[in-house]
């Protein structure tokens, strides 16, 4: 898989499907360069964004606010410590205020991130608010979901140093955290009514500051008199983030927080319906209808935008002359998996080309994938290419295979097709 | 498209004259761009991790005591992380019989002192019209 991705990479073409891979693989230049195109709102993305959405939902969302100089950046660094030494994997989206006159923006929170930031396990990005009032930036919940798809275990988000009515985040995160410095009086008066009551769980970060004292009393005290809520009792806990003082209990209560029975509001949310299960399951009559690939008794794995996966383990059937695996049974699992992709659009597509080249030999017994690709489409001409790999993951034979897109239509509607 | 130039400004090796870099940093903040800073005293293994997940479309590097000797080191490190479309320049005290040699490793331009702010901003938004062309082609 692993090498797969790399393969993909590679190739660096804009489709979509390859895109996918890479990201959905954990490749990090195609994971910044996808955030990139999110963010500047580049047509392609979109398509990107609605592909991943259904793979998000998975990973724990922590959004961390606070009023500036908190300490939320050096807090996450002691977080992204903690999160390694659970060997867990992180992204970190840390958000910026743009300036309201030029636009631009000095984005300096990782420069706080710096120790554990270094880590491979750890991805940081950051990004300028542009504008965009509630302490987030436009893009952050389509960048989250792709992170999220990327495979993160957690998701930490930093808001713009928040004041009062900065409360997006809670609309965004499964656990919201709100950094509070000690000994701020009048502050804290001042949030209290805003981004305090947001919180599942409030920190009171510089716990070593003699005012700590105090400001957790206070807060204790400010969520004692509020009205009572059922479920999730909010935690206020002491840290100090430049030397991970209570950073541990921090993640303890993170963990509570997700997995307390409907608490996470991103975790709980029911997995968003693959867009594509449609298509698939249609892909998988077109299958289970083809008396060839019975014959050799190929087998649907999955499909996505513009590609299908099938698989075929190596039988004395499939054997040459030579005792190894015959080029016409690589062939037929190649232009299996090109033809299946290739229909998945409403019209018969007609194969009119292909090409293959085999570079390895391949036993019985072995175990061959063949993902096929789509490189190009238009109303009439598609083409795509095919690895073939092996168990171990080596590429054993490609393919290229270039469709005819008939206008007529398969026996089922069209909008049943549509990937 | 909107292309707001995203920019890192760093220094490598053991000079800590931060105050070009502080400049120069303040001066893309104020053309409307998006600047990544960062201390002095940065490692290359983390300078390259930042500019790929950060996706930046330029790096100045600022030197000024004898740190551009190891940018050639910087850009090996670049390309072996596959990030050959970045633009890296360097600015600061760059001897003239060291320039060429920086140029022959790839970095795009060296700016030395008194080089006018707005030409190393000019210059950044035209290499970041470049860069973003080839990265996300119509």
């Amino acid at each position: 898989m692993k090498r797969d991705a790399t393969a993909v990479g590679a190739h660096a073409r804009p489709d979509v499907a390859l895109r996918l891979a890479a990201i959905r693989a954990g490749e990090r230049a195609a994971i910044a360069r996808a955030i990139t195109a999110i963010e500047n709102d580049i047509a392609s993305a979109r398509a990107l964004s609605a592909a991943l959405a259904a793979d998000a939902g998975r990973a724990h969302v922590v959004g961390v606010t606070g009023p500036p100089g908190a300490g939320k950046s050096t807090l996450i660094n002691a977080l992204l410590a903690e999160f390694a030494a659970r060997g867990r994997r992180i992204a970190v989206v840390a958000i910026d205020p743009s300036s309201p006159i030029t636009g631009g923006a000095v984005l300096g929170d990782r420069v706080r991130m710096h120790a554990a930031g270094a880590a491979e396990s750890v991805f940081i990005r950051s990004l300028a608010s542009r504008g965009h009032a509630g302490g987030l930036a436009k893009a952050t919940r389509r960048i989250v979901d792709l992170l999220d798809a990327a495979g993160f275990d957690a998701i930490v988000v930093e808001t713009v140093g928040a004041g009062q009515s900065d409360v997006g985040i809670a609309a965004l995160a499964d656990t919201s955290v709100v950094v509070c410095p000690p000994g701020l009086g009048d502050d804290v008066q001042a949030i209290k009514a805003g981004i305090l009551e947001i919180a599942d769980v409030l920190v009171v970060n510089k716990g070593d500051q003699p005012a700590a004292d105090r400001t957790e009393q206070e807060l204790r005290d400010m969520l004692r008199l509020r009205a009572h809520r059922p479920g999730w009792a909010v935690r206020v806990l002491r840290t100090v983030a430049t030397t991970g003082d209570g950073v541990p209990a921090l993640v303890d209560a993170l963990d509570a927080h997700a997995t307390d029975a409907g608490r996470g509001r991103r975790l709980a949310r029911a997995p968003a319906p693959p867009a594509a299960t449609a298509v698939e399951s249609r892909l998988r009559g077109f299958c289970a209808a083809d008396p060839y690939q019975r014959l050799n008794a190929l087998e649907f794995v999955e499909s996505g935008p513009g590609t299908v996966t099938m698989r075929m383990r190596v039988a004395p059937q499939h054997l040459n002359f030579n005792g190894k695996c015959h080029g016409g049974a690589i062939f037929t699992l190649a232009d299996s998996a090109f033809g299946v992709a290739a229909n998945a659009y409403g019209v018969v597509a007609a194969g009119i080309d292909t090409h293959t080249t085999f570079q390895v030999a391949v036993s019985e017994g072995d175990v061959l994938t063949a993902r096929s690709l789509e490189v190009s489409r238009n109303a009439k001409i598609a083409v795509y290419r095919v690895d073939v790999t092996r168990g171990d993951g080596t590429v054993v034979a490609s393919f290229t295979g270039t469709v005819f897109m008939t206008r007529r239509p398969h026996q089922a509607r069209p909008d049943d097709l549509r990937p | 498209m909107d292309i707001r130039p995203k920019v890192l400004v760093t220094k490598i090796g053991l000079d800590g004259h931060d105050r070009g870099s502080r400049v120069v940093a303040a001066h893309l903040r104020d053309a409307g761009m998006e600047v990544v800073y960062t201390p002095p005293w940065q490692k290359i293994e983390a300078v390259v991790k930042l500019a790929m997940e950060e996706d930046v479309d330029v790096i100045g590097v600022s030197s000024l005591a004898t740190d551009h000797l190891i940018v050639p080191k910087l850009m090996a490190a670049l390309r072996d992380a596959g990030l050959t479309d970045v633009v890296v320049i360097v600015g600061g005290i760059v001897p003239d019989a060291d320039e060429q040699a920086l140029l022959d490793v790839g970095v795009a331009r060296v700016f030395h002192p008194g080089s006018p702010l707005d030409e190393i901003s000019a210059y950044i938004t035209e290499a970041t019209a470049r860069v973003r062309a080839a990265r996300f082609p119509a």
